[in-house]
């Protein structure tokens, strides 16, 4: 057997970083074990490999050179649980979140990107954002319903020209699925922080959709505007219990011009009012900048603690059903106060003056409107309402010409 | 799941709650209804009742008169309040283990027009009738006009429900159960709207 196609390799990756080594010496190691060892000629070569490498302090390289090769991979192609190889373009590098991660980030080729991990077990070197790669025997998994390409110690790097610019596929919002992708839209609302950790959340909507956004705080990121268009490059899509969120941290983001027609959701739904939920009525909120949570009754807020110093407000949570579908509705103080008749003036009278305080007003939303049939309008997020118009619908004696018409026309 | 681009729509779903629907049904159909069963192995999974039009139904919503309430029990309370609508007498219960509508069945002066949810119970009797009632989570007063609504929302509901359910599953099991013409709720649809106002 001619092991010399074999040592020359070796020598070569040996050489290539500066320990010149005897071919000849690699040749015997590998008849020896091929020959009085009977160790297949791949697994002699790992061997010999890992023992140079060994000896000259070098990362320890991976399974047989030409042994183990996998077939190259476009991104779009990946499976969880695939052994790959693929070549493509750090996009985007962020902080590593734990010392057992080296690296970690977003690739992307012509046809997808997707996340990635560098074990710090992987001895890899360093990779550089802009450049592109090619990642051998690279394993793909799948963390919280999105893939991942891990590069452990069996991974070899090579970085690689690239003839052409990439150029990034924009995904509409109505068609995101957890992973990476890249999106044009408009900020549409922006929330009140709900974690000391969060820069901004609130909402991105293109023609096709709207999606939550959060961006967590982090050197050197700046807050979106709102109202503004952005185009966001490679943005992580979440899922969390169901609901899509994109993390905007991994992301390039870059302004628009202009302005786009967006599809703020606009819904409408119209039902019974069949349910009052706890939390309607008359409510006492945070007074913390930026926080305005509901406090409960000992006016604790889950954030900021005991607050003293809340202000008042109005609202409608419950839910709309039409005999078929159910739908969980929000109505906020201008709309609860003429749905209701009574003003947050009124709300606090009455609850200052009633021994049982604002569960009085809560019993009066409840008598007010359980049973109404009402029709509303606004934008729906997952199976939930957040109303902007709302009316109470009333009899109207053309519907039963219409339906004795049709309960008699088949007698 | 194999492939991060074909995720199915089915896992979206997972951690979102859903409400089930108040069914709109008759008096009338609702006494019919005797087939009751459970979908799901566990202890929290919703049960239903299989009403005869073909439909599956956890909760009801109706309007109606109120027209008797009865304090029942010594130790362990409960009001039973009667119910109608054009069609007959719905049964209503509240329970201790429904304290705020059992204060408000109790604040409430019969006769009056009340708007119910609840949820639909089978009974049967020791001589073999099969009862149902309805164990209240709401019961409010209400006006005419909404009384009124719901008559048309109910008949309008049956109606569909008449003309769909020929070919879904729960249609072809009600047909199977219950063997009732369906002319004869077409019928009642008619007769309960025929006493409302033009």
């Amino acid at each position: 057997m001619d092991f010399s196609h074999t040592a020359e390799r070796i020598s070569q990756k040996i050489t290539s970083h500066g320990h010149p080594v005897e071919k000849s010496g690699i040749e015997a190691k590998l008849r020896r074990l091929v020959d009085e060892f009977g160790v297949p000629p791949a697994e002699a070569e790992r061997t010999v490999l890992n023992e140079l490498a060994r000896e000259f302090g070098l990362p320890v390289s991976q399974g047989g050179g030409s042994g183990g090769a996998v077939e190259q991979k476009s991104l779009a192609a990946l499976a969880n649980g695939e052994w790959v190889t693929v070549e493509c373009k750090v996009v985007a590098l962020t902080a590593s979140p734990s010392p057992a991660i080296a690296q970690t980030g977003i690739v992307a080729d012509e046809s997808a990107a997707v996340r990635f991990v560098v074990w710090s077990r992987a001895n890899a070197p360093h990779l550089d954002e802009g450049k592109w790669y090619r990642f051998e025997s690279a394993v793909v998994d799948e963390y919280r319903g999105m893939l991942n390409l891990k590069v452990h110690s069996g991974t070899t790097i090579r970085e690689v020209s690239h003839e052409g610019s990439l150029r990034p596929k924009i995904t509409p919002v109505a068609g995101l699925a957890p992973g990476v992708a890249c999106v044009r839209g408009k900020v549409v609302q922006e929330w009140e922080a709900t974690h000391d950790r969060i820069l901004q959340s609130g909402m991105i909507a293109d023609e096709s959709g709207a999606v939550r956004f959060v961006l967590w705080k982090e050197e050197g990121l700046e807050r979106l505007n709102p109202g503004r268009v952005y185009t966001i490059y490679y943005a992580t899509v979440d899922d969390f219990n169901g609901r899509l969120s994109l993390t905007l941290n991994t992301a390039t983001v870059v302004p628009e011009e202009g302005d786009i027609d967006v599809n703020t959701g606009s819904e409408s739904f119209q039902g019974a009012f069949v349910h009052l939920a706890p939390g309607s009525g008359l409510v006492r909120r945070c007074p913390v900048e930026g926080c305005n949570r509901v406090l409960s009754r000992q006016n604790y807020c889950p954030v900021h603690e005991i607050q003293s110093r809340y202000h008042y407000d109005l609202r409608i949570k419950g839910w709309l059903d039409n005999g078929e579908e159910t739908r969980e509705i929000l109505v906020s103080r201008a709309q609860t106060e003429g749905l209701v008749g009574m003003s947050l003036d009124q709300a606090r009278e009455l609850a200052e003056n009633n021994p049982l305080g604002m569960d009085e007003v809560f019993l009066r939303f409840r008598e007010a409107l359980v049973g109404r049939y009402l029709l509303c309008r606004g934008r729906q997020i997952d199976n939930r309402l957040l109303v902007s118009t709302c009316e109470i619908l009333h009899y109207q004696p053309e519907q039963l010409a219409d339906l004795l018409n049709r309960a008699g026309g088949s007698l | 799941m194999t492939n991060g681009t074909g995720k199915g729509m089915a896992g979206r779903r997972d951690g979102v709650f859903e409400r089930e629907p108040a069914r709109r049904v008759f008096a009338q159909e609702l006494k019919e209804s005797r087939v009751h069963f459970k979908e799901g192995q566990d202890e929290k999974s919703p049960s239903y009742i299989l009403l005869p039009t073909g439909a599956r139904c956890n909760r009801v919503f109706f309007a109606g008169t109120l027209t008797e309430k009865k304090k029942q029990g010594e130790q362990n309370m409960f009001y039973r309040a009667r119910v109608v609508d054009p069609t007959g007498t719905f049964f209503v219960m509240a329970g201790s283990y429904q304290p705020e509508a059992m204060q408000q069945v109790a604040r409430l002066e019969p006769p009056c027009f009340v708007a119910v949810v609840g949820k639909p119970n089978v009974y049967q009797t020791p001589d073999g009738a099969v009862l149902i009632s309805i164990r209240c989570e709401s019961i409010t007063q209400v006006d005419k006009d909404i009384r009124d609504q719901w008559v048309l929302d109910c008949a309008k509901a049956t109606l569909d429900r008449i003309e769909t359910s020929a070919g879904t599953p729960d249609g072809e099991r009600a047909r199977k159960e219950y063997n009732i013409d369906p002319g004869l709720f077409r019928k009642m649809v008619y007769e309960a709207l025929a006493q409302l106002k033009i």
